[in-house]
Protein backbone atom coordinates (compact mmCIF):
# COMPACT_ATOMS: atom_id res chain seq x y z
CA UNK A 1 0.00 0.00 0.00
CA UNK A 2 2.49 2.40 0.94
CA UNK A 3 4.39 1.43 -1.92
CA UNK A 4 1.85 2.78 -4.35
CA UNK A 5 1.45 5.65 -3.02
CA UNK A 6 3.81 8.04 -4.71
CA UNK A 7 2.60 6.84 -7.87
CA UNK A 8 -0.60 7.81 -6.74
CA UNK A 9 0.54 10.98 -5.49
CA UNK A 10 1.81 12.05 -9.13
CA UNK A 11 -1.65 10.38 -10.30
CA UNK A 12 -3.54 12.82 -8.41
CA UNK A 13 -1.04 16.00 -9.30
CA UNK A 14 -1.50 15.24 -13.02
CA UNK A 15 -5.47 14.65 -13.40
CA UNK A 16 -5.71 18.01 -11.83
CA UNK A 17 -4.02 20.20 -14.38
CA UNK A 18 -4.64 20.41 -17.84
CA UNK A 19 -1.62 18.70 -19.07
CA UNK A 20 -2.99 15.13 -18.90
CA UNK A 21 -5.85 15.91 -21.14
CA UNK A 22 -3.94 17.92 -23.59
CA UNK A 23 -1.26 14.72 -23.65
CA UNK A 24 -4.11 12.64 -24.10
CA UNK A 25 -5.52 14.73 -26.84
CA UNK A 26 -2.53 15.13 -28.95
CA UNK A 27 -0.84 11.14 -28.62
CA UNK A 28 -4.40 10.20 -29.58
CA UNK A 29 -4.67 12.63 -32.38
CA UNK A 30 -0.79 11.93 -33.24
CA UNK A 31 -1.19 8.15 -33.13
CA UNK A 32 -4.40 8.68 -35.63
CA UNK A 33 -2.08 10.71 -38.01
CA UNK A 34 0.53 8.40 -38.41
CA UNK A 35 -1.91 5.45 -39.31
CA UNK A 36 -3.59 7.78 -41.81
CA UNK A 37 -0.04 8.59 -43.91
CA UNK A 38 0.47 4.88 -43.65
CA UNK A 39 -2.42 3.70 -45.35
CA UNK A 40 -1.72 6.04 -48.19
CA UNK A 41 -4.56 8.68 -46.59
CA UNK A 42 -6.93 5.96 -46.82
CA UNK A 43 -10.05 8.10 -45.87
CA UNK A 44 -11.52 4.73 -43.88
CA UNK A 45 -8.42 4.94 -41.39
CA UNK A 46 -9.45 8.83 -40.57
CA UNK A 47 -7.20 10.30 -37.82
CA UNK A 48 -10.02 12.36 -36.23
CA UNK A 49 -12.50 9.02 -35.50
CA UNK A 50 -9.29 7.32 -34.58
CA UNK A 51 -8.31 9.90 -32.00
CA UNK A 52 -11.48 9.95 -30.60
CA UNK A 53 -11.44 6.23 -29.92
CA UNK A 54 -8.40 6.82 -28.67
CA UNK A 55 -9.13 9.05 -26.34
CA UNK A 56 -12.71 7.46 -25.44
CA UNK A 57 -11.15 4.13 -24.53
CA UNK A 58 -9.05 6.04 -21.93
CA UNK A 59 -11.47 8.33 -20.48
CA UNK A 60 -13.06 4.47 -19.59
CA UNK A 61 -9.85 3.13 -18.08
CA UNK A 62 -9.08 6.20 -16.03
CA UNK A 63 -12.46 6.56 -15.05
CA UNK A 64 -12.14 9.92 -15.52
CA UNK A 65 -15.39 11.85 -16.30
CA UNK A 66 -15.97 14.04 -19.89
CA UNK A 67 -16.37 17.24 -17.95
CA UNK A 68 -12.88 17.10 -16.75
CA UNK A 69 -11.35 15.74 -19.43
CA UNK A 70 -12.73 19.21 -21.55
CA UNK A 71 -11.93 21.48 -18.74
CA UNK A 72 -7.92 20.76 -19.72
CA UNK A 73 -8.64 19.65 -23.74
CA UNK A 74 -10.42 23.26 -24.19
CA UNK A 75 -7.15 24.55 -24.47
CA UNK A 76 -6.63 22.98 -28.01
CA UNK A 77 -10.97 23.33 -28.93
CA UNK A 78 -10.41 27.36 -28.72
CA UNK A 79 -8.16 27.56 -31.76
CA UNK A 80 -11.08 26.12 -33.92
CA UNK A 81 -12.52 29.51 -34.10
CA UNK A 82 -8.45 30.86 -34.95
CA UNK A 83 -8.33 27.90 -37.37
CA UNK A 84 -11.84 29.15 -38.52
CA UNK A 85 -10.73 33.11 -39.52
CA UNK A 86 -7.74 31.60 -41.05
CA UNK A 87 -9.63 29.36 -43.98
CA UNK A 88 -9.85 32.65 -45.84
CA UNK A 89 -6.36 31.89 -47.27
CA UNK A 90 -7.78 28.99 -48.69
CA UNK A 91 -10.68 30.80 -49.88
CA UNK A 92 -8.89 33.49 -51.06
CA UNK A 93 -6.54 31.50 -52.94
CA UNK A 94 -9.32 29.27 -54.62
CA UNK A 95 -10.83 32.78 -55.83
CA UNK A 96 -8.19 33.96 -57.69
CA UNK A 97 -8.25 31.08 -60.72
CA UNK A 98 -11.70 31.34 -60.94
CA UNK A 99 -11.77 32.31 -65.00
CA UNK A 100 -16.03 32.51 -65.53
CA UNK A 101 -17.10 29.96 -63.18
CA UNK A 102 -18.29 32.12 -60.62
CA UNK A 103 -22.01 31.77 -61.54
CA UNK A 104 -22.28 27.76 -61.75
CA UNK A 105 -20.06 27.49 -58.92
CA UNK A 106 -22.03 29.14 -56.95
CA UNK A 107 -25.19 27.96 -58.04
CA UNK A 108 -24.19 24.71 -57.55
CA UNK A 109 -23.24 25.66 -53.74
CA UNK A 110 -26.34 26.73 -52.78
CA UNK A 111 -28.04 23.63 -54.59
CA UNK A 112 -25.97 21.61 -52.59
CA UNK A 113 -25.88 22.95 -49.34
CA UNK A 114 -29.83 22.62 -49.48
CA UNK A 115 -30.01 19.25 -50.58
CA UNK A 116 -27.21 18.22 -47.55
CA UNK A 117 -29.91 19.99 -45.00
CA UNK A 118 -33.32 19.00 -46.03
CA UNK A 119 -31.84 14.66 -47.25
CA UNK A 120 -30.30 14.52 -43.68
CA UNK A 121 -33.50 15.85 -41.83
CA UNK A 122 -35.60 14.79 -43.45
CA UNK A 123 -34.39 11.20 -43.51
CA UNK A 124 -33.53 11.64 -39.92
CA UNK A 125 -37.04 12.86 -39.10
CA UNK A 126 -38.74 10.27 -41.46
CA UNK A 127 -36.73 7.19 -39.39
CA UNK A 128 -37.96 8.40 -36.02
CA UNK A 129 -35.01 9.97 -34.83
CA UNK A 130 -35.11 12.40 -32.25
CA UNK A 131 -34.94 15.93 -32.03
CA UNK A 132 -31.68 16.27 -30.62
CA UNK A 133 -29.73 14.31 -33.36
CA UNK A 134 -32.15 15.60 -35.74
CA UNK A 135 -31.20 18.90 -35.23
CA UNK A 136 -27.73 17.91 -35.10
CA UNK A 137 -27.94 17.10 -38.77
CA UNK A 138 -28.98 20.72 -40.20
CA UNK A 139 -25.03 21.64 -40.55
CA UNK A 140 -23.48 18.71 -40.78
CA UNK A 141 -22.10 19.09 -44.37
CA UNK A 142 -20.78 22.64 -42.84
CA UNK A 143 -16.92 22.00 -42.13
CA UNK A 144 -16.64 21.27 -38.68
CA UNK A 145 -15.40 24.25 -36.93
CA UNK A 146 -18.18 26.48 -38.28
CA UNK A 147 -21.08 23.49 -38.20
CA UNK A 148 -20.40 23.20 -34.46
CA UNK A 149 -20.51 27.21 -34.18
CA UNK A 150 -23.91 27.42 -35.85
CA UNK A 151 -25.50 24.33 -34.32
CA UNK A 152 -24.45 26.25 -30.54
CA UNK A 153 -26.40 29.30 -31.37
CA UNK A 154 -29.63 27.50 -32.79
CA UNK A 155 -29.46 25.60 -29.70
CA UNK A 156 -28.03 22.24 -30.79
CA UNK A 157 -25.33 19.58 -29.80
CA UNK A 158 -22.40 21.02 -31.04
CA UNK A 159 -20.69 17.52 -29.99
CA UNK A 160 -23.28 15.33 -31.97
CA UNK A 161 -22.79 18.09 -34.93
CA UNK A 162 -18.90 17.33 -34.74
CA UNK A 163 -19.58 13.94 -34.73
CA UNK A 164 -21.96 13.94 -37.74
CA UNK A 165 -19.67 16.51 -39.64
CA UNK A 166 -16.88 14.00 -38.92
CA UNK A 167 -18.80 10.81 -40.45
CA UNK A 168 -20.39 12.86 -43.40
CA UNK A 169 -16.94 13.75 -44.53
CA UNK A 170 -15.26 10.14 -43.61
CA UNK A 171 -18.68 8.96 -46.09
CA UNK A 172 -18.29 11.67 -48.36
CA UNK A 173 -14.29 11.22 -49.00
CA UNK A 174 -14.91 7.20 -49.52
CA UNK A 175 -17.85 7.39 -51.62
CA UNK A 176 -17.44 10.77 -54.04
CA UNK A 177 -15.57 8.60 -56.58
CA UNK A 178 -18.25 6.30 -57.03
CA UNK A 179 -21.06 8.89 -57.41
CA UNK A 180 -19.21 11.17 -59.57
CA UNK A 181 -18.14 8.18 -62.00
CA UNK A 182 -21.55 7.29 -61.72
CA UNK A 183 -22.50 10.83 -63.25
CA UNK A 184 -19.72 10.87 -65.61
CA UNK A 185 -18.14 13.92 -64.55
CA UNK A 186 -14.72 14.32 -66.09
CA UNK A 187 -13.71 17.89 -65.03
CA UNK A 188 -11.60 17.80 -61.85
CA UNK A 189 -12.58 21.38 -60.88
CA UNK A 190 -15.75 20.50 -61.01
CA UNK A 191 -15.16 17.22 -59.09
CA UNK A 192 -13.20 18.54 -56.40
CA UNK A 193 -16.30 21.41 -55.61
CA UNK A 194 -18.81 18.83 -55.35
CA UNK A 195 -16.51 17.14 -52.95
CA UNK A 196 -15.76 19.94 -50.97
CA UNK A 197 -19.62 20.83 -50.77
CA UNK A 198 -20.69 17.58 -49.57
CA UNK A 199 -17.33 16.47 -47.18
CA UNK A 200 -15.70 19.46 -46.31
CA UNK A 201 -11.91 18.99 -44.65
CA UNK A 202 -11.69 15.18 -45.10
CA UNK A 203 -13.08 15.04 -48.29
CA UNK A 204 -10.59 18.20 -49.06
CA UNK A 205 -7.60 16.31 -48.16
CA UNK A 206 -9.10 13.15 -50.29
CA UNK A 207 -9.26 15.81 -53.30
CA UNK A 208 -5.84 17.38 -53.04
CA UNK A 209 -4.44 13.78 -52.88
CA UNK A 210 -6.11 12.61 -55.75
CA UNK A 211 -5.45 15.54 -58.23
CA UNK A 212 -3.93 19.35 -56.77
CA UNK A 213 -7.07 21.49 -59.19
CA UNK A 214 -9.87 19.22 -57.42
CA UNK A 215 -7.83 20.22 -54.04
CA UNK A 216 -8.16 23.72 -54.70
CA UNK A 217 -11.46 23.73 -55.59
CA UNK A 218 -12.50 21.20 -52.67
CA UNK A 219 -11.15 23.81 -50.20
CA UNK A 220 -12.96 26.60 -52.28
CA UNK A 221 -15.99 24.61 -51.51
CA UNK A 222 -15.24 23.63 -48.13
CA UNK A 223 -14.93 27.50 -47.37
CA UNK A 224 -17.75 29.29 -49.40
CA UNK A 225 -19.87 26.86 -47.82
CA UNK A 226 -18.91 27.76 -44.54
CA UNK A 227 -19.74 31.16 -44.75
CA UNK A 228 -23.12 30.35 -46.15
CA UNK A 229 -24.11 27.79 -43.74
CA UNK A 230 -23.08 30.02 -40.96
CA UNK A 231 -25.03 33.08 -42.76
CA UNK A 232 -27.29 31.31 -44.38
CA UNK A 233 -28.77 28.23 -41.86
CA UNK A 234 -30.03 30.03 -38.83
CA UNK A 235 -32.24 32.37 -41.54
CA UNK A 236 -33.67 29.00 -42.86
CA UNK A 237 -33.83 27.83 -39.34
CA UNK A 238 -37.44 28.41 -39.25
CA UNK A 239 -38.36 26.28 -42.37
CA UNK A 240 -36.48 23.61 -42.05
CA UNK A 241 -39.34 20.84 -40.87
CA UNK A 242 -39.46 19.56 -37.45
CA UNK A 243 -38.02 22.42 -35.82
CA UNK B 1 5.00 32.78 -38.21
CA UNK B 2 4.65 34.73 -35.37
CA UNK B 3 3.08 38.05 -37.56
CA UNK B 4 0.71 35.66 -39.47
CA UNK B 5 -0.96 34.97 -36.03
CA UNK B 6 -1.16 37.74 -34.47
CA UNK B 7 -2.56 38.97 -37.93
CA UNK B 8 -5.23 36.50 -38.11
CA UNK B 9 -5.82 37.02 -33.88
CA UNK B 10 -6.49 40.20 -34.25
CA UNK B 11 -9.40 39.30 -37.43
CA UNK B 12 -10.66 37.06 -35.20
CA UNK B 13 -11.38 39.88 -32.19
CA UNK B 14 -12.84 42.20 -34.56
CA UNK B 15 -15.24 39.45 -35.82
CA UNK B 16 -16.18 38.45 -32.18
CA UNK B 17 -16.77 42.17 -31.72
CA UNK B 18 -18.79 42.52 -34.52
CA UNK B 19 -20.73 39.24 -33.71
CA UNK B 20 -21.47 40.47 -29.93
CA UNK B 21 -22.53 43.90 -31.16
CA UNK B 22 -24.21 44.03 -34.71
CA UNK B 23 -24.29 40.32 -35.69
CA UNK B 24 -25.83 38.13 -33.12
CA UNK B 25 -26.73 35.17 -35.20
CA UNK B 26 -23.11 34.77 -36.98
CA UNK B 27 -20.60 33.35 -35.13
CA UNK B 28 -17.45 35.77 -34.42
CA UNK B 29 -15.16 33.87 -36.66
CA UNK B 30 -16.92 33.67 -39.57
CA UNK B 31 -17.20 37.16 -39.17
CA UNK B 32 -13.45 37.38 -39.23
CA UNK B 33 -12.85 34.98 -41.87
CA UNK B 34 -14.78 37.08 -43.93
CA UNK B 35 -12.97 40.15 -43.05
CA UNK B 36 -10.03 38.57 -43.63
CA UNK B 37 -10.71 37.50 -47.09
CA UNK B 38 -11.80 41.64 -47.70
CA UNK B 39 -8.64 42.23 -46.31
CA UNK B 40 -6.59 39.78 -48.58
CA UNK B 41 -8.68 41.04 -51.55
CA UNK B 42 -8.05 44.54 -51.08
CA UNK B 43 -4.19 44.23 -49.90
CA UNK B 44 -2.82 41.56 -52.33
CA UNK B 45 -0.85 38.71 -51.81
CA UNK B 46 -0.68 35.69 -48.54
CA UNK B 47 1.91 37.00 -46.09
CA UNK B 48 3.89 34.38 -45.55
CA UNK B 49 3.66 33.73 -42.36
CA UNK B 50 0.10 33.79 -42.51
CA UNK B 51 0.28 31.18 -45.31
CA UNK B 52 2.85 29.10 -42.94
CA UNK B 53 -0.29 29.55 -39.59
CA UNK B 54 -2.86 28.95 -42.30
CA UNK B 55 -1.25 25.48 -44.04
CA UNK B 56 -0.69 24.11 -40.76
CA UNK B 57 -4.28 24.47 -39.48
CA UNK B 58 -5.79 23.20 -42.42
CA UNK B 59 -3.32 20.16 -42.22
CA UNK B 60 -4.66 19.37 -38.89
CA UNK B 61 -7.68 21.01 -38.30
CA UNK B 62 -9.17 17.56 -37.49
CA UNK B 63 -6.83 17.85 -34.16
CA UNK B 64 -9.13 20.32 -32.80
CA UNK B 65 -11.92 18.75 -32.93
CA UNK B 66 -11.22 15.64 -31.05
CA UNK B 67 -12.24 17.28 -27.49
CA UNK B 68 -15.78 18.29 -28.76
CA UNK B 69 -16.14 14.92 -31.00
CA UNK B 70 -15.30 12.79 -28.04
CA UNK B 71 -18.30 14.35 -25.99
CA UNK B 72 -19.96 11.41 -28.49
CA UNK B 73 -19.74 9.18 -25.31
CA UNK B 74 -22.32 11.05 -23.71
CA UNK B 75 -24.65 10.55 -26.63
CA UNK B 76 -23.77 6.57 -27.03
CA UNK B 77 -27.54 5.09 -25.60
CA UNK B 78 -29.42 7.95 -27.99
CA UNK B 79 -27.18 7.01 -30.54
CA UNK B 80 -27.69 3.14 -31.17
CA UNK B 81 -31.59 3.68 -29.59
CA UNK B 82 -31.70 6.15 -33.42
CA UNK B 83 -28.57 3.97 -35.09
CA UNK B 84 -30.31 3.08 -38.32
CA UNK B 85 -31.94 6.66 -38.66
CA UNK B 86 -28.62 8.14 -37.83
CA UNK B 87 -26.62 6.24 -40.47
CA UNK B 88 -29.25 6.17 -42.94
CA UNK B 89 -29.53 9.61 -42.70
CA UNK B 90 -26.07 10.84 -43.06
CA UNK B 91 -25.29 7.98 -45.63
CA UNK B 92 -27.83 8.65 -48.19
CA UNK B 93 -27.42 12.66 -47.50
CA UNK B 94 -23.82 12.69 -48.58
CA UNK B 95 -24.25 11.19 -51.88
CA UNK B 96 -27.37 13.43 -52.71
CA UNK B 97 -25.27 16.20 -51.55
CA UNK B 98 -22.35 15.25 -54.13
CA UNK B 99 -24.77 14.16 -57.01
CA UNK B 100 -26.60 17.40 -56.92
CA UNK B 101 -24.10 19.70 -56.55
CA UNK B 102 -21.98 17.84 -59.58
CA UNK B 103 -24.78 17.82 -61.81
CA UNK B 104 -26.17 21.36 -60.84
CA UNK B 105 -21.98 22.20 -62.17
CA UNK B 106 -22.29 20.54 -65.14
CA UNK B 107 -25.73 21.53 -66.13
CA UNK B 108 -24.55 25.38 -65.38
CA UNK B 109 -20.94 25.49 -66.68
CA UNK B 110 -20.71 27.49 -70.07
CA UNK B 111 -17.86 24.84 -70.93
CA UNK B 112 -19.93 21.87 -70.08
CA UNK B 113 -18.10 18.89 -68.63
CA UNK B 114 -14.63 18.97 -70.55
CA UNK B 115 -11.56 19.74 -68.58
Amino acid sequence: MNKSLPIHEIWVYLSGSPLLALILTLTAYQIGYVLYMRSQRNPIVNPVAIAVVIVAVCLQLLDMPYTKYFEGAQFVHFLLGTATVSLAVPIYRGLSGLKGRVVPLLLALVAGGLTSIFSAVGIAHWLGADQAIVGAMVSKSVTAPIAMGVAERLGYSPTLTAVFAVVTGILGAILARFVLDGLGMKAWWQRGFAIGVAAHGIGTSRAFSVHPEAGTYSSLAMGLHGILGAVAIPMLAGYIPTF
Amino acid sequence: MIPGLVHILLWQGVGEMVSHFILPHIPGPVIGLVLLLGFLALRGPVPDSMALVSDAFSQHLGLLFVPAATGVILFLPQLQQHAWAVVFALFSSVILTIAVTAAALKLTSPEGNSE
